[in-house]
């Protein structure tokens, strides 16, 4: 599989139903290019496509897992990138609790839904996603030095901040628009795959 | 004015209440608690002069230097404690503006706490480990939020190790309290102009010019002998809406340990048998600030030795439960009007009152299949399946599902979409399947156990994640209504009077003529709704019921919703026409 195609997929992947153009967003590729290879691989069988949105088949799921060790073999020997990932892992753990706190509320001893109602607690809970994306920014930018396409997400997530700041609620946690909370997971699922480590819950 | 120690210092003394605008948010509310005659820990307030005259010359004006001198010595006199002496004074230190506004500094506790203070606080205390750990939450709070610097995870707990360390990384902890006040005064006006503040301004329309006012107030500690602790009060029970104050107390404890859950808290009865005064005088404080605020308060206080101090004091949060009990009680009481009341019950509150839940008794007999934590509370039943893509062509096939996954992933999402209902095997509170149904509103539980799910795979489930329970088959759930409680049933009727559109009820008169967005493609989604609705006046189905499918209604100038319940929708019209 060449470098375009094994990367198409990947996006795949990674943005599981995503249109070409969705995919090539994520990827900051071509959108022509990754429109191509996704045709190439759905008549190949490697991928399966549905009104415009495409899923990796078993075997294409095979075949993309299988050849990650080849196409990312640099990025998992570079030192810099596995420190990198190391940083990100330990402010990863930071967001989840950090989302936790946002969809949640402690009341008087009980943790209960979120309802949004209180102004000043929403306020502060941006307030630390901020402080958070601060710190996340410089392991972003050390991720981006070693694959270039990585500047991606450090876009989108401050694009999805900019909104939360802005007022716009659904950007930090809604799991079916680009929030900050799907743009960091997808960046998480993708250096997962590069580095072929498995998650930790 | 309050008491001007100075042109740009003004000590918190209760004597007059000066402008939000002068010294900023926080100290206002402190001296409006001191202007009730409440008892509050000794504060002054730089006010937002100073930082302006800071944001004009880029330093801090030489008469502050001075004016700060006369503003610890007054703290001393009225604590009767001494900033780096024998019998130590700390400080907190807070940024305020009249706004609150993201980007600005954090507060720093404990300032004032060097070598020699630790161990006259030790002495004073009786505890060493209190005064050291003191001592390092100082260290730890001011390297990230005076000097920026970032502390790894494995940093050294002993004070004298963890300077190094921070010094190691640039800029030294100063050890004279009075130069560590002086430079967190500085990052307070800094941060004035942080990326976050200077944005939020400029989105907010908020002029640059307001400027910060910086708090200074003594700390006082809740564990510095048997007649000292620490708790939180809510003036009304924030869980049940119940009449009685509700509270947690720790003996001999910082406020830290309330909030870290390391200590186990007792119910404020227990201050009640130990220092009924003091338990008395919290009770008409929280009258007091109630019946001013005219809302239930959340109130943090601090007993130091014997004497009770008021720290904090705002508006409750409140379960959906309890904020319709308040609202609807405190007109009742005559203390709000039926508008205010209102105002303060969102609709997301009545739409997680009226979710549907097992009906009474539902449960007797029902085989316990998993149990695990509960994520997002609400209940779901169907089929189980064990896969993402299955689980959507199944829903979309019209069948009721509820996905079970050893733990979800990005790739699970359309899946978690499609469910009725979402367990997992690992994870916690924090897990991916746990934070996205929480994002979804879709019942999950999570942690049931590894192997515990797989075997259902196919079977006929019910998932109570109101109790983390699973049950064999599907049990009778009930759809709560306004009509069912009484105090749902007043709000409804004056929501009914003061909405600007009329929602009806499936089956009642007019109800027939409306159009059903669900017949419309994107009628689902709140974004296209505005082209959507254009020219229509009676409207039901698709996106219609949520927040902004009726913003997009009132815009469009539709005079009629038709909605499955219609108190959410007439609280999101209320709300929505408000100025």
């Amino acid at each position: 599989m060449n470098v375009h195609t094994h990367l198409a997929l990947h996006g795949v992947a990674v943005k599981k139903h995503g249109s070409a153009a969705a995919i090539a967003d994520l990827l900051g590729a071509d959108e022509a290019v990754i429109a191509a290879c996704l045709a190439d691989a759905t008549a190949r069988g490697r991928a399966a496509e549905v009104g415009g949105r495409y899923l990796l088949t078993p075997a294409g799921r095979m075949i993309v897992e299988a050849e990650y060790s080849r196409h990312y073999a640099a990025a998992r020997a570079d030192q810099g990138f596995l420190a990198a990932h190391t940083r990100f892992e330990s402010v990863n753990h930071e967001l989840k609790q950090l989302i936790t706190d946002w969809q949640t509320i402690n009341i008087g001893g009980r943790q209960l839904a979120n309802d949004h109602s209180d102004a000043a607690y929403d306020g502060k809970i941006i307030h630390r996603l901020g402080t958070l994306h601060d710190k996340a920014v410089p392991v972003l930018k050390a991720l981006a030095t070693s694959l270039p396409r990585f500047a991606r997400y450090l876009d989108k997530l401050e694009a999805a901040l900019g909104r939360v700041e802005d007022g716009e609620r659904a950007w930090f946690s809604d799991a079916t628009i680009a929030s900050y909370h799907t743009v960091w997971f997808e960046l998480h699922e993708d250096i997962l795959r590069v580095l072929g480590r498995a998650r930790e819950e | 004015m309050a008491n001007p120690l100075g042109r740009y210092l003004l000590a918190l003394d209760g004597s007059a209440l000066p402008s939000r605008e002068l010294i900023g948010g926080k100290a206002w509310s402190v001296a409006r608690m001191l202007s009730l005659k409440l008892r509050v820990p000794p504060a002054v307030v730089i006010t937002t002069d100073a930082c302006r005259a800071y944001l004009e010359t880029g330093s801090v004006p030489a008469e502050l230097a001075t004016e700060l001198d006369a503003a610890i010595a007054w703290l001393e006199a009225a604590t009767g404690r001494q900033f780096g002496g024998d019998k130590p004074l700390l400080v907190s230190v807070r940024s305020g503006a009249a706004i609150s506004m993201p980007g600005m500094m954090d507060t720093v506790l404990n300032l004032g706490i060097n070598d020699h203070t630790e161990a006259a606080l030790a002495a004073e205390a009786g505890d060493d480990t209190f005064a050291r750990d003191t001592h390092r939450r100082f260290l730890e709070l001011y390297a990230s939020i005076v000097l920026k610097a970032t502390l790894g995870e494995n940093t050294p707990h002993d004070p004298r190790s963890l300077r190094e360390e921070i010094a190691a990384q640039g800029d030294a902890v100063p050890e004279a309290p009075r130069a560590q006040l002086l430079a967190a005064v500085n990052a307070v006006f800094d941060s004035w102009n942080s990326r976050r503040a200077r944005r939020y301004r400029q989105h907010h329309g908020i002029a640059d010019s307001l400027g910060t006012a910086v708090t200074v107030q003594a700390m006082v500690f809740g564990n510095l002998d048997e007649r000292s602790g620490t708790g939180v009060l809510f003036s009304r029970n924030p869980l049940t809406g119940d009449l009685a104050p509700y509270g947690e107390y720790l003996h001999r404890a910082q406020g830290e340990d309330v909030v870290s859950g390391r200590f186990t808290p007792e119910p404020l009865s227990a201050l009640q048998a130990s220092a009924p005064a003091v338990h008395a005088q919290l009770m008409q404080a929280a009258a007091t600030l109630e019946s001013e605020n005219a809302d239930v308060q959340d109130i943090e206080f601090t007993v130091q030795h014997g004497e009770l101090f008021l720290l904090q004091t705002r508006s409750a949060k409140r379960a959906p439960q309890a904020a319709v009990r308040f609202a609807v009680d405190m007109v009742e009481e005559g203390r709000i009007d039926t508008r205010t009341a209102l105002a303060r019950v969102q609709a997301e509150q009545i739409r997680t009152l009226l979710k549907p839940r097992l009906a009474d008794g539902a449960t007797h007999g029902a085989t316990l299949l998993a149990e695990g934590e509960p994520a997002c509370q609400g209940v779901g039943a169907g089929v189980v399946v064990t896969d993402s893509d299955s689980a959507e062509q199944r829903a979309e096939a019209g069948e009721a599902v509820v996905l079970a996954r050893g733990t979800t992933s990005p790739e699970d999402v359309h899946g978690m979409i499609a469910a009725h209902a979402v367990i997992t095997e690992q994870g916690g509170a924090t897990s991916h399947a746990a934070v996205v149904s929480r994002a979804l509103g879709v019942p999950c539980i999570v942690g049931c156990g590894t192997g515990a799910l797989a075997a259902l795979n196919g079977q006929a489930v019910t998932v109570d994640a109101n109790t983390g329970h699973i049950y064999a088959g599907l049990l009778p759930v009930v759809t709560p209504d306004e009509s069912d409680d009484p105090r749902l049933a007043k709000l409804h009727a004056w929501a009914v009077a003061a909405s600007p559109i009329t929602v009806l009820r499936d089956g009642e008169p007019g109800a027939d003529a409306a159009f059903d967005l669900a017949e419309l493609e994107g009628g689902e989604d709140p974004e296209q709704l505005p082209a959507l609705l254009a020219g229509k006046t009676c409207v039901r189905g698709g996106a219609i019921e949520s927040d902004a499918g009726v913003a997009a209604a009132l815009a469009a100038g539709v005079k009629t919703i038709v909605a499955r319940h219609p108190l959410p929708v007439l609280l999101a019209a209320i709300h929505g026409a408000a100025p």
